[in-house]
């Protein structure tokens, strides 16, 4: 298993913090455009090579440039890839999590700074005398200043892990848009489909009514077809509201409101692709690739940083040493001191203990969060195979035998055996099966989106639908009609 | 459009798949299977008495051994075709349903060997004879069941004329409902009454085939679907052509689960000549159009037809001139097919209302319908389709009986056909066509 160093990062970025140091002095600006960089080298190769990474470019057009690429994004029908790039654009949760990498960045700079030498100046007039008396001194803390690349350790240690934190982040709302995507298209196929089971108990009803109306049906069976009409209704209006639910979804990860919310989608969720390959190994490459285990490599290593400070700040006494000139009679007399603070009584035990059982924590969570990611991998694995070849089985098998079912039923129709209800039953039997492959295909683009998130580095967030367990009661034949 | 324009237009536009299936079963391929071609009648018993013929069927042949007539039947499956498109796997003997008719003469002594080739024991029993107990055929009570592969031999005298039936006596309900029946016809040593020129013997049947299935439901206790004479449906069933002024003898058997048959011929009336139990005195009968045969019964029927002509002979049952005939569509009589086609068509395109104008002329709009199945009703005739199927045939008086196939259709002199009346004849005559009542 490959082990976090901060050699990887140390030499680009400690030459960057100390040119900024000595060079701009006092000049501070947020290094965001550094961060999105080193976001972006971190994401590496997990950052699939087709998807948009115009945010994370460090080069990215920002305000009213964002503006106008995000419009023209969403003046065509979405597809899940142009999701994905306005949500990298336009996501505000995405820039305060940039900015937030930057709270550590500022916090390296911050501890690789050396301390400030204090100068202090004494006037005095001894009793009697007309003259004054001049001394100047120049104090510095040595013990800070030989502190100075620990302490800068463990900030760089708390960035990089904070930097891994950041890159999960990147891909926790590409995976979270596309989604939000897929339930939008799940949920506008449902609601067509509603829509259709809604025009059948519809037709039925109308047909009631007409039999009714001539006499050859009962009252009973009138109101059994208007009831089911209204059960229809209200089904189709729940479709309606989950899909504008999914909708609004969607909208926060893409960060739009107002007339911007109005985009269109047309795709149909896509046929399952492919099962995937037997590929062996997926586990370990889920492990080697994991942001969450990066992050917590990070901590682990700042913890054992912060506990070594501790341990020389428990060992090194205070130090610090000066010049001292002291002006008298016209004449400067020089002299040196050195400042030794004996630790006898606080050799930051506490904080090491502290540290150490950070460290520990953080191992335990470590591994913990590792036995999660291999059984969460086998899980969406599990669950791409299965949801692919059941909505293989739905697309390729249930829904052509409804269809026949439909077909054959149009037969004993003509044979007088079965009359326009059951019909319409079997009719309705296609839709609920084209129901069943609308909730596969979701289940199956879920848990494909979960596999390639574990693969990407992300296990937290990562999510799969309890598995449904569905009666079969849709592909029954029709009954005997009771008209 | 109508229904008929809808499939003609649906057939055209949309190919559908089934189109050779409609082809297949329009009723103009319904012609019946087998042509009775009307031979002159054989003498096979004392006192010139005729041969009997079997529509559809044939007559068991008999081997004269030491003065005993001695006969072979099989039980076994068999393919059998009720009408062409409908096609099931049936039990039967010697490779029919109903069996060969038996046909002997009051006295004869005969010996029948039966082999069974069916999945299961049978028996036979003789409907109707009285003989020896032990050669009754009711498995259990008079012998033991005939075992597959096994052959049992019935011998006995035949000591009382009549029309009679044969069947099994183990598991009757499975074997009667698959085909397993025949005729048995014991003419007098002396013949009995005027001479017929005619004898023909009917057994009808009942059974249940759901469109598209093979096998006659053996659990049916109701709605039986296929209806026929020697089991064969309407347009299949073989006519029975006379010649006029010939007195013709029709044996009607039946062994149908459930239902009894009031048969009834047209053109002519009869009178009831015998029974399974014997002859009916003369005095005890009565004139009759029709005759109901109740189940487990036969009933003789004589006649001398006059008239000549195609004339119906059917069960008076409306639902035993069907075939297949579901009941399971809700009736649309009176409805307004437009509104309910109109919102039924956006989901079925190939859906139409039916009925809403009555049931006449559906056989005509070749409409697909399942495989293995024919049309409810509907066989070919000289004035168009006749609406009907089942239990129907036709009884064709003729001059020159003997010339006839049975597949021409009867030549009306002028003026004798109904037709269209001429308006100049109504208003002569004080006939309103466009009275109103009520």
């Amino acid at each position: 298993m490959k082990i976090w160093s901060s050699s990887r990062w140390k030499k680009p970025a400690q030459g960057a913090l100390l040119a900024s140091t000595f060079v701009l002095g006092g000049c501070v600006t947020v290094p965001y455009a550094d961060d999105v960089r080193d976001v972006r080298s971190t994401l590496g190769s997990r950052w699939a090579p087709e998807l948009p990474v115009p945010a994370l470019t460090g080069e990215a057009p920002r305000g009213e440039d964002v503006d106008t690429v995000v419009k023209e994004l969403l003046s065509q029908p979405l597809t899940a890839d142009a999701a994905v790039r306005i949500a990298l654009l336009n996501n505000r949760d995405l820039r305060a999590a940039m900015h937030e990498l930057g709270i550590a960045t500022g916090n390296v700079v911050q501890a690789s700074l050396p301390p400030i030498p204090e100068v202090g100046l004494e006037v005095t007039k001894p009793a009697g005398s007309t003259k004054v008396q001049t001394g100047l001194g120049l104090e510095y803390n040595l013990s800070d200043l030989i502190l100075l690349p620990q302490r800068r350790g463990v900030a760089l240690a708390e960035r990089a892990s904070e930097q891994a934190r950041t890159a999960s982040e990147v891909l926790g709302l590409a995976y979270r848009t596309r989604l939000a995507f897929y339930e939008v298209q799940a949920r506008r196929q449902q609601l067509e489909l509603r829509n259709l089971a809604l025009r059948n108990a519809q037709a039925r009803y109308g047909t009631a009514v007409e039999l009714e109306k001539v006499g050859n049906l009962r009252a009973l069976d009138l109101a059994t077809e208007r009831s089911a009409v209204e059960a229809a209704r209200l089904a189709v209006a729940e479709a309606d509201n989950a899909l504008q639910d999914a909708r609004e979804d969607l909208n926060v990860e893409l960060g739009l409101f107002g007339a911007d919310t109005q985009w269109t989608v047309d795709a149909l969720l896509a046929d399952p692709s492919d099962a995937l390959s037997k590929q062996e190994g997926l586990e370990a490459r889920a492990i080697e690739v994991s942001l969450d285990l990066s992050e917590l490599r990070g901590r682990m290593e700042a913890a054992d940083r912060r506990n070594q400070l501790a341990r020389t700040e428990g060992f090194l006494p205070t130090l610090s040493g000066g010049v001292h000139g002291e002006r008298e009679d016209d004449r400067w007399e020089m002299g040196a001191s050195l400042r030794v603070g004996v630790p006898l009584f606080d050799r930051k035990r506490g904080e090491r203990i502290a540290t150490l059982s950070s460290r520990e924590s953080l191992k335990a969570r470590y591994e913990a969060t590792a036995t999660a990611i291999r059984a969460s991998l086998r899980q969406a694995r599990f669950r791409v195979e299965s949801t692919a070849s059941r909505a293989m089985h739905v697309r390729d098998v249930l829904l052509p035998a409804t269809r026949k079912a439909l077909e054959e039923t149009v037969l004993q129709y003509n044979a007088m055996q079965l009359g326009v209800f059951d019909l319409l039953r079997a009719q309705d039997n296609v839709t609920n099966a084209a129901s069943t492959y609308v909730d596969t295909l979701l289940e199956h683009h879920r848990a494909r989106a979960a596999l390639e998130q574990l693969l990407a580095g992300r296990h937290q967030g990562v999510e799969l639908a309890p598995t449904r367990i569905s009666s079969a009661a849709s592909g029954s034949a029709p009954a005997a009609d009771a008209h | 459009m109508d229904r008929r324009e809808f499939m003609q237009f649906g057939a055209l536009a949309g190919g559908t798949l089934l189109a050779g299936q409609a082809l297949a079963q329009t009723p103009s391929n319904l012609a019946p299977a087998v042509r009775a071609r009307a031979e002159k009648p054989r003498i096979v018993a004392p006192g010139g008495q005729v041969a009997v013929v079997t529509p559809n069927g044939s007559t068991l042949p008999w081997k004269n051994v030491g003065g005993v007539k001695v006969g072979h039947l099989v039980a076994m499956p068999v393919r059998h075709t009720f009408a062409p498109g409908l096609e099931v796997e049936a039990w039967g003997y010697n490779g029919s349903t109903p069996g060969p008719t038996i046909e002997a003469v009051e006295g004869d002594r005969i010996r029948i060997y039966v082999t069974n080739r069916l999945p299961e024991p049978t028996t036979v029993h003789w409907h109707g004879l009285i003989l020896p107990n032990g050669m009754d055929g009711v498995s259990g009570l008079n012998q033991r069941p005939i075992a597959p592969g096994e052959t049992f031999a019935y011998e006995f005298t035949l000591n009382r004329a009549g029309t009679y039936m044969y069947h099994p006596h183990y598991d009757e309900m499975t074997q009667m409902a698959l085909g397993m029946m025949g005729m048995l016809i014991v003419h007098p040593k002396r013949s009995r009454g005027p001479r017929v020129d005619r004898d023909f013997a009917l057994m009808t049947h009942e059974w249940k085939v759901l469109p598209g299935m093979r096998r006659p439901d053996p659990n049916a206790m109701s709605d039986f679907n296929v209806l026929t004479f020697n089991s064969k449906a309407f347009p299949a069933t073989a006519p029975l052509v006379i010649g006029r002024g010939e007195r013709v003898r029709i044996r009607l058997g039946n062994l149908s689960a459930m239902d009894h048959h009031p048969i009834h011929l047209h053109g002519l009336y009869f009178e009831v000549t015998g029974t399974d139990g014997g002859f009916v005195p003369e005095s005890a009968r009565y004139p009759e159009t029709s005759v109901l045969v109740p189940v487990g019964s036969t009933r003789v029927i004589e006649f001398v037809a006059d008239e000549p002509g195609d004339w119906a002979m059917h069960c008076h049952m409306t639902h035993h001139v069907m075939n297949q005939m579901g009941h399971a569509a809700p009736v649309t009589v009176g409805a307004n097919a437009r509104n309910i086609d109109k919102q039924v068509q956006a989901l079925v395109p190939q859906y139409m209302t039916m009925g809403q104008d009555g049931m006449g002329g559906m056989e005509e709009m070749g409409m697909p319908v399942p495989p293995n199945s024919i049309p409810m009703k509907g066989g070919k005739g000289p004035f168009g389709s006749i609406d009907m199927g089942g239990m129907f045939t036709v009884l064709k008086v003729r001059e020159n009986p003997e010339a006839e196939d049975g597949s021409g259709w009867y030549v009306h002199p002028k003026g004798t056909v109904a037709d269209k009346a001429d308006p100049a004849k109504l208003a002569a005559d004080g006939i309103d066509p466009d009275v109103r009542f009520g």
